[in-house]
């Protein structure tokens, strides 16, 4: 580079220095704090297909990057709000079920169906959050578990979701496998980063306010009914929105696919990342959805092996593998 | 309807069995044993071995060779049970309370599909069964082995329930529930009765894994997964961490899970059961039995 | 900042230098080798709830494959079968798709659960290779005329009509029909209802996995049903058996190829006797098979169980189908498919018809007698 143009140069990136500089911290925690390992990470999504564009490769990518979305979505109720949610795979569900019937029914482009999906996942998130979010946790873990095997169940029992065969035949966004990818990739992208902006906004401080001490809360003024709510219907309309992206990349859905299991996988990735930290929850998606891929070749022993090295991951770092760090903390 | 009834308190006394241990680890730790159904297929594992081993068992034994068979299972699911505390749960003690659900939901993982390695994936049939006739009482067709196996139960949750509260480590227990950190000031071996606790709640479940084992006749190493699901639902009715309450939610689930079966067919019975213990959590939050708490986190 | 900048170009130009199977590569295709293998990949459940099938497959089209390379192979080259987990999950069944894709495989011959097999018909099309699956029979899979996708197993509307006719014979009056909720099972128990007519009294569904029916089966005697047809797999058929029988359920009991197993006698106990089954013939019920069932016992140590000789066919039918087409190109594998006539199967003689699908399903009934299945009437 030309050297008499590096003054010039943008001291943007300087900033999350000086904001550790207050705080001594190891060189590893500067590096996970800086904001451009966001852009690093999509920067290596962006890249990876030049390395390895088998349709194996772009499929098992597609997939975690649909999963960090799930993840990202779980993460504002699970990781900022503190809601504990065992049936998250409704909204993916209901997501990709709404998309699927209206675009195979209607012979809509999958596109189209997005306006419904949110419509939908809103009602969703409304119908079964609202008599719910008064609950205790453990109670309110129990609730979301049912309405996610009331879901599954209903799709499974009714003629217009095609019963437990499902909907086949849905059509992609877009017909190449790589071009698929790179809209996932955007749209997670997007996705990823308005739920790190949410997390930052007023309403974000207050849902971990209503985390950290949900009565402290009421009392300084926040309603935390509304505030439970709407991290609820955000997550809901992620996961709808992933669905939607489900259905286009398998352009085949069944019940099977959002069972009990498929839930606790994605509050695993959540968890396994660290609670309320995106850059970690996005980590914990990427690594809980291309493990078990990459120990296919270990076959029968597959899973015991992925349980095995998930506690062996949690003694280490119980935190998560990327702990959010409370920036009020510092201030 | 007697039949019906009948029929529902036979499962729900399963899952009653398999509750009371989700329920007192629930109690005393907050956790949520993932892998607590999971011992119950461990346990219907062990037995099948036992008795294999034991090879033909002469008819008229087979009930005092069972009974022989359960408590040693008992000991042995307890000891796994403790084991597996000791390796995944104690050391995140101090973790957020998550970090657990997920060594849980891993050490689920271990165990199911490590009896697969160890087992294959076939479903195994048991060698010995109970079998007898049918008797009809009010209408209801019950067999004999149906009132043995709910006997056993019943004395198993009723000397459980004795033991929490009348026995000075049934009251080590409830310290700790309360209050982990004064329990330890007070003297208690908060680690030692954590122990002791997951040794009973695992011995119970492994107890309802050779049951079912000799009266279904067939085990298979996802076999706990569905019933832990419904044991943790049971407990969550009657209200978790209470005892008494945990048995009665087991029964109302079985009761529920009976009657809508027959009112809404089997394809709707468990969102029927579900339903119905969603719109019962928003009028009752605290389940059955279970004490309104102010929840601190 | 201005030293990531430069790492990151670094790392870009290394990843295009090194891309050969990148976007800007050759896109790996498979090299045409005249000595390399032939590549049979198979999806089945290895992992999850249906876990249990998957070697039974595995094993007999490994069988199969070990016979024809003792053999000198196809087209003077070696199979390989390269089986894959789908965990009968659709998401795990298209990343498998996609891999065995990838290894190049020539012939699909997999397919167990139709939920997870349908996401992958595309997949497996749109590289232009042939399907024959040995399991998975529900009828979307052939509604979409593909030409790739062939099914070997006989279809629900067979196996439904088989049944009826049996049913029919026995003089039964009251029929309850028992499905588990999976797309194989509720579609036979669907297909053979409204064939039933009056006469089907009750449809009932069961939960997979379970141990206690008891209150399904309360619901049936309600009806005073006087025949039972079980269509979903012999783990529960087992139970249920034991179960109806205890409840002192007197009339016959039948049930579909899925339960068909020894296993079905072991779980059930003595109260299988009687029990009539529909299925396509099978090694027991073949007088030449009892080669074919000592050699697969002697080589992996149990009997072979559910599919298990339609895996071993789709295997020899693939390697058929190569021959007669004189390569492994796709669309001359398919249109050597389409050909065949009287390829000797343990179903019998085969023959597709325009849908695909065998244009006999060879549905026969079985009868449970003692410690196995036997013929009790070919139904012809």
């Amino acid at each position: 580079m030309n050297e008499t143009k590096a003054p010039e140069a943008p001291d943007a990136p300087e900033a999350p220095r000086k904001l550790g500089a207050k705080a001594p911290r190891t060189r590893l925690s500067k590096l996970f704090d800086n904001r451009w390992a966001g852009l690093a990470g999509l920067l290596i999504a962006l890249l990876a297909p030049f390395v390895n564009a088998s349709d194996y490769a772009l499929s098992i990518m597609t997939t975690a990057a649909i999963f960090v979305m799930l993840a990202s979505g779980l993460n504002i109720v699970v990781g900022y709000t503190g809601l504990l949610d065992l049936g998250y795979a409704a909204f993916f569900a209901v997501g990709a079920y709404t998309s699927g019937v209206l675009a195979t029914r209607l012979d809509l482009p999958l596109v189209a169906t997005v306006p419904a999906v949110i419509v939908v996942t809103v009602i969703a998130g409304i119908v079964i959050g609202a008599p719910t979010l008064r609950l205790r946790s453990d109670y309110l873990a129990i609730v979301t578990l049912g309405f996610g095997e009331i879901i599954r169940i209903t799709a499974n029992n009714l003629p217009v979701t095609g019963g437990p065969s499902g909907i086949y035949g849905i059509p992609s966004l877009i017909d190449s496998k790589a071009g698929f990818y790179y809209v996932t990739v955007g749209v997670v992208a997007i996705a990823v980063l308005g739920a790190s902006r949410l997390g930052r906004s007023r309403l974000g401080r207050a849902m971990r306010f209503v985390r950290e001490d949900e009565d402290a809360a009421e009392a300084t003024g926040v309603h935390t009914y509304k505030v439970k709510l709407a991290a609820y219907i955000a997550g809901a309309v992620w996961g709808g929105l992933a669905g939607v992206l489900f259905a286009g990349q398998l352009s085949a859905i069944s019940p099977n696919s959002f069972t009990f299991l498929y839930s606790a996988t994605v509050l695993m990735a959540v968890v396994l990342g660290g609670m309320g930290s995106v850059p970690g929850v996005v980590l914990g998606a990427i690594v809980i959805s291309l493990l078990p891929e990459l120990l296919r070749e270990a076959a029968d022993y597959r899973y015991f092996v992925f349980g095995v090295l998930l506690i062996v991951v949690m003694l280490l770092r119980p935190q998560g593998l990327w702990p959010a760090r409370s920036k009020e903390a510092l201030k | 309807m007697t039949q019906l009834v009948w029929n529902g308190l036979f499962v729900g006394s399963f899952y009653a069995l398999v509750a009371l241990g989700y329920s007192m680890v629930y109690g005393i730790i907050k956790l949520l044993n993932f892998a607590h159904g999971d011992l119950y297929m461990l346990g219907a594992f062990t037995g099948f071995a036992v008795l294999s081993a034991l090879g033909g068992v002469p008819a008229a034994m087979t009930l005092p060779v069972l009974l022989g068979v359960l408590l040693l299972t008992m000991v042995s699911t307890g000891l796994a049970g403790v084991v597996l505390e000791r390796v995944a749960y104690r050391p995140l003690r101090g973790a957020p309370r998550l970090s657990l659900l997920i060594t849980a939901v891993g050490a689920s993982f271990a165990l199911e599909y490590g009896m697969r390695a160890g087992a294959g994936p076939d479903p195994r049939v048991y060698p010995v069964r109970l079998s007898g006739t049918s008797i009809e009482v009010l209408g209801a067709r019950l067999t004999l082995q149906q009132l043995v196996l709910i006997g056993v139960a019943v004395v198993l949750m009723v000397g459980l329930h004795l033991l929490v509260t009348r026995s000075r480590e049934g009251r080590a227990m409830r310290a700790i529930a309360l209050d982990p950190r004064t329990s330890a000031l007070m003297g208690i071996d908060v680690n030692a009765v954590i122990s002791r606790t997951f040794f009973l709640g695992s011995a119970l479940a492994g107890a309802a894994g050779v049951m079912a084992g000799a009266y279904y006749g067939k085990i298979d190493f996802l076999m706990g997964f569905l019933i832990g699901l419904k044991a943790f639902t049971a407990a969550v009715i009657g209200g978790i961490g209470n005892i008494p309450g945990t048995m009665l939610g087991g029964l109302v689930l079985g009761l529920l899970e009976s009657f809508g079966t027959y009112w809404l067919g089997g394809e709707w019975r468990d969102v029927f059961a579900f339903g119905v213990l969603i719109l019962f959590l928003t009028v009752r939050p605290t389940g059955l039995l279970g004490e309104r708490v102010t929840e601190r986190v | 900042m201005r030293s990531t900048q430069v790492a990151s170009l670094v790392a870009a130009a290394m990843l295009l230098a090194g891309c050969g199977q990148g976007l800007l590569g050759d896109g790996g295709a498979a090299q045409q080798d005249d000595k390399a293998p032939i590549k049979l990949g198979m999806l089945v459940p290895q992992s999850g709830s249906e876990a249990a099938i998957g070697p039974y497959m595995t094993n007999a089209a490994q069988l199969a494959v070990d016979e024809i390379n003792a053999k000198g192979g196809v087209l003077g080259r070696q199979l390989e079968l390269k089986a894959a987990d789908d965990a009968c999950d659709a998401q795990t069944a298209v990343a498998a798709a996609n891999k065995v894709v990838t290894e190049g495989v020539d012939v699909s011959i997999g397919g167990y659960c139709s939920g997870a097999t349908l996401p992958t018909l595309p997949v497996f099309g749109k590289a232009n290779i042939p399907m024959i699956i040995p399991a998975a029979n529900s009828q979307e899979l052939v509604d979409q005329k593909l030409k790739h996708v062939f099914l070997i197993n006989g279809t629900g509307t067979q196996q439904a009509e088989a049944a009826t006719k049996w049913i029919t014979k026995q003089g039964a009056t009251k029929v309850a029909l028992m499905h588990d909720n999976t797309s194989y099972s509720k579609d036979i128990a669907v297909r053979t209802q409204p064939l039933l007519g009056d006469k089907a009294v009750i449809t009932e569904a069961v939960t997979p996995k379970e141990s206690d029916y008891s209150a399904n089966i309360a619901n049936i005697l309600d009806k005073k049903a006087d025949f039972v047809y079980w269509t979903g797999y012999f783990q529960e058929g087992g139970l249920i058996i034991r179960q109806l029988r205890q409840a002192g359920y007197k009339g016959s009991i039948m049930v579909a190829d899925g339960s068909v197993s020894p296993k079905l006698g072991e779980i059930a106990g003595a109260e299988a006797d009687g029990v009539f089954a529909t299925m396509t013939p099978i090694p027991d019920t073949l007088p030449d098979a009892k080669g074919w069932i000592d050699a697969y016992t002697k080589k992996f140590g149990s009997a072979p169980g559910p599919y298990s000789n339609q895996a071993y066919d789709a295997v020899r039918l693939a390697a058929e189908a190569i021959t007669k087409a004189g390569s492994t190109d796709g669309a001359k594998v398919i249109s050597a498919l389409e050909g065949i006539n009287g390829f000797s199967m343990f179903s019998g003689p085969l023959k597709f018809t325009p849908e695909h699908t065998l244009s006999a399903g060879g549905f026969q009934i079985l009868v449970w007698k003692g410690d196995k299945f036997a013929l009790q009437d070919a139904l012809s």
